[in-house]
């Protein structure tokens, strides 16, 4: 069996080998320290429940991203499907009764991750440019429904939503809540679900995987579909946040998703990653940008140190693998 | 002093290193000649790979002397390696796949000291080299273009071409057939005689004993003795591996073998392959043998019955009724495994532990309908079958590719076992694998067989396959060229059906 966290800490370099292994954890919780330290503000609820609604549309993004690059697969369309399925969202709810406007939305999210599914699984593209393409063609389609402006929420089923987006319950944030529930069903689905074992395996050896029975390409298939339903999802909360579905929405957030997946310890390769740490890594990327505006920092300099932590973080799961 | 020069043109003396808290290699010595073949041996995880790697400068050691031409030599990384004149061709091979032979050949020279290529002259030096090893390859080839065995000859033409004194082989036939073992033997004898001091590592003790001067044998970290050839046998050498007597390599088989088969299997033909024409059976219990040489279609058969490849036409009957295996999901359901030959490619999920490799096939057993894992049934069923196939691991949770290759094997194994498959093919059971875990692998083929599964095992080890198998079919060019009864089993008639010719009638 594993080993318990305290013989791991009583092994000789134990508490090195601890803090190298949970690295993500440990910087998330350095950087809390540290943030609170440096700030008075950022302790206050104002400021977390501003924090956890920042990072929850990301954060469900994150977790689709998560299940592609466990395949070994990357999927760049999701910041475009973001803005076209916010657009979407807006239009819906303003025909379409709440929960049929959500559902749709959804599904059409399904949909547009089924293409970059099917021509990754079916017709042997590389995700990079199958998703890349789709991620052209998501964020021009949200310009052309949305005749380049944004769509207000005009019934009272918008007006619902973005209640519900923006109030709290229990003091957490209705909308992180929402995020939570989806990384414990990503959480349980890949530690628990043959879905997640058989995505893990394919992304750590394909070509044993499909020796070994497996049906590769639905898989394959599935979580690029499955990336786009949680991308419908992401878009249904930001743009209910705002009242409204804008073109301009979701703007580079397929890059913030991976940086994520990445400093919570994913291998681009595929095969390796977990829920838990890339919610450590999309609150490390908030948690960044929430104290760098506490300490006005303009945004350049913030997107220099963003990056900086990216490479630091890295570079600390390289002696993981040592 | 002036009459120090040694009689030996490397020595390593007194060699430890030790990884962690793990000591690898204790005071191990081992000196060879120039102009001689000198046979390393020992079971997987004895040290072998260490100490090389420690020669061509991969590890630093941790404590003795390693001297070349009288002068104590520590290279840091293998391109001083190189330069010193030492050359190892790695079991795992090292080329570039999208590059041409000839650019892999001369990859560390390539840029050397040039502003410009000489491309002609690369060409024309590589297909001189190529030409001198008597394999048939083309320098301006792709190397991903060629088979596994030309992949390896590459590999060693890369070694050769530099100015070396000392030519390291870790396993280099495993992929050869009998064939071109001979024509490998003629070049390393051909070195041997210019000079060139060869270390020869390999499972193999029928080819140690036809090509090496002198051999040294590890045993945990230990060297156990290192003779000239001539003075011990097969029986001294194993003895000194395993430090134990063997009795028995291949285990006695007392098996019924059933009357009606199992499978069958008529007149399948490939698409895409060279196989055509294939019939046969396999009855339940019986342990089929596929020889034949490289390249003759064994690998491709077994893949088109699993549906890894596509068919053109041809039945397929299981237990007398038919079935279309389309896709390795389809075989899969049929109750019909397949383990790769290419354990680390297409056998095992290296990065994963030993119980989500072996769990893949056999979720149905263990999962509710919606696919949630009951993990206490997993623990159950991967541990017992840890504890039957006597899998080397501390635990369920180590990761595969911390284990030996025998104990990999056994897993990739154990992944067909855990669904109680009906036929079973194994495409080279033991290659690469060391003799204590063969004896358990044979053992582990047997028990399977006598549980009524039909076992069908393809292998290029003669020794191997006459050992285990109740009846031999021979493939030649795609189809099976003729069949062997066990009383007929010789190596000269596996090699006469693989080549085309009838058995001598006396």
């Amino acid at each position: 069996m594993a080993l318990t966290i305290k013989e791991q800490l009583s092994s000789p370099g134990g508490i090195l080998k601890f803090l190298v292994k949970y690295n993500t954890i440990f910087i998330f919780i350095l950087l809390v320290i540290f943030s609170a330290l440096i700030s008075d503000v950022f302790f206050t609820s104002v400021n977390l429940s501003n924090l956890l609604k920042q990072v929850s549309g990301i954060g469900i993004i994150s977790i689709g991203m998560l299940i592609v690059i466990l395949t070994g697969g990357i999927d760049l369309s999701v910041g475009s499907m973001v803005a076209l399925l916010a657009v979407t969202f807006a239009i819906l709810v303003n025909i379409f009764a709440l929960p049929l406007a959500i559902l749709m939305t959804i599904i059409i999210g399904f949909g547009l991750g089924s293409i970059s599914g099917y021509l990754v699984a079916y017709q042997k593209m590389a995700p990079f440019v199958a998703t890349l393409a789709l991620m052209t063609i998501a964020r021009g389609l949200s310009f052309i429904y949305s005749k380049g402006s944004p769509v207000t929420f005009t019934t009272v089923g918008g007006k619902f939503m973005s209640d519900f987006a923006n109030n709290s319950t229990l003091r957490i944030p209705n909308i992180a809540i929402v995020f939570f529930i989806i990384v414990i069903c990503a959480m349980v689905m890949l530690r628990y679900n043959v879905f997640g074992r058989l995505v893990i395996a394919i992304g750590s050896n394909e070509e044993a995987s499909r020796l070994s029975g497996i049906k590769v390409n639905k898989y394959k298939f599935l979580v690029y579909a499955i990336s786009g339903a949680l991308a419908a999802t992401a878009a249904i909360i930001v743009a209910s946040r705002t009242n409204l579905g804008s073109p301009n929405m979701g703007m580079a957030w397929e890059l913030d998703a991976i940086a994520a997946v990445v400093i919570g310890g994913a291998s681009l390769n595929g095969g390796k990653g977990t829920a838990i740490n890339t919610l450590m890594g999309v609150l490390i990327l908030g948690l960044i940008g929430n104290i760098l505006n506490l300490l006005n920092v303009p945004s350049y300099p913030q997107q220099v140190v963003k990056g900086a932590i990216i490479i630091f973080a890295v570079l600390l799961q390289r002696f993981d693998s040592k | 002093m002036k009459n120090s020069a040694s009689e030996y043109r490397l020595e390593m003396t007194g060699i430890s290193k030790s990884f962690g808290v793990v000591s690898v290699l204790k005071n191990v010595n081992l000196k060879v000649k120039s102009g001689e073949i000198h046979a390393l041996l020992g079971e997987n995880g004895a040290g072998k790979s260490t100490l090389i790697k420690i020669l061509s400068g991969v590890h630093q050691k941790d404590a003795g002397r390693v001297v070349l031409n009288g002068e104590e030599i520590t290279p840091k990384n293998t391109h001083e390696g190189q330069v010193l004149g030492i050359n190892v061709v790695y079991q795992e091979l090292s080329l570039v796949n999208d590059l041409s032979v000839a650019e892999n050949i001369y990859l560390h020279k390539l840029g050397a000291n040039k502003t410009w290529m000489n491309w002609k002259g690369v060409m024309n030096d590589a297909q001189e080299l190529l030409d001198s090893l008597d394999f048939k390859i083309d320098a301006s080839a792709k190397v991903k273009n060629l088979s596994i065995v030309q992949k390896q000859v590459v590999e060693i033409a890369k070694a050769i071409s530099e100015d070396t004194k000392v030519l390291v082989l870790d396993e280099p036939t495993t992929v050869f057939d009998p064939k071109d073992v001979k024509k490998l033997f003629q070049i390393l004898f051909k070195l041997r005689d210019q000079g060139v001091s060869i270390i020869y590592i390999s499972h193999h003790l029928d080819e140690i004993f036809k090509i090496a001067d002198t051999v040294t044998v590890l045993r945990d970290g230990v060297d156990t003795g290192s003779m000239p050839i001539a003075e011990t046998d097969k029986d001294g050498v194993i003895h000194l591996m395993i430090g134990r007597e063997l009795n028995e390599l291949y285990p006695k088989r007392d098996i019924k073998i059933g009357e009606v088969p199992i499978f069958e299997v008529k007149d399948l033909t490939a698409k895409e392959t060279l196989v055509h024409d294939v019939s046969f059976d396999v009855k339940p219990g019986e342990v089929l043998g596929i020889a034949g040489l490289g390249g003759s279609g064994r690998t491709e058969t077994a893949k088109l019955i699993f549906g890894a490849d596509k068919k053109k036409s041809g039945t397929l009957l299981l237990e007398g009724k038919e079935i279309k295996t389309n896709s390795p999901v389809d075989a899969a359901g049929y109750k019909i495994g397949f383990v790769s030959e290419d354990r680390k490619e297409e056998g095992v999920f290296l990065p994963l532990s030993i119980r989500r490799n072996i769990s893949i096939t056999s979720f149905d057993s263990i999962s509710s309908k919606l696919g949630f894992i009951n993990v206490d049934n997993e623990y159950k069923k991967v541990l017992n079958l840890i504890k039957k196939l006597n899998i080397k691991a501390p635990n369920s949770e180590v990761d595969v590719k911390n284990l030996s290759g025998g104990n990999q094997q056994k897993v990739a194994l154990a992944k067909w076992l855990s669904i109680d498959s009906k036929v079973i093919f194994i495409d080279e059971p033991t290659r690469g694998v060391d003799v204590g875990a063969k004896i358990e692998i044979y053992n582990l083929i047997n028990e399977v067989a006598k549980k009524g599964v039909g076992v069908v095992v393809i292998s290029s080890d003669m020794p191997e396959i006459m050992g285990i198998s109740d009846r031999i079919l021979v493939m030649h060019k795609g189809t099976f060229y003729g069949e062997l009864q066990k009383e007929q089993f010789s190596e000269e008639n596996i090699l006469r059906y693989s080549i085309g010719e009838p058995l001598k009638t006396i």
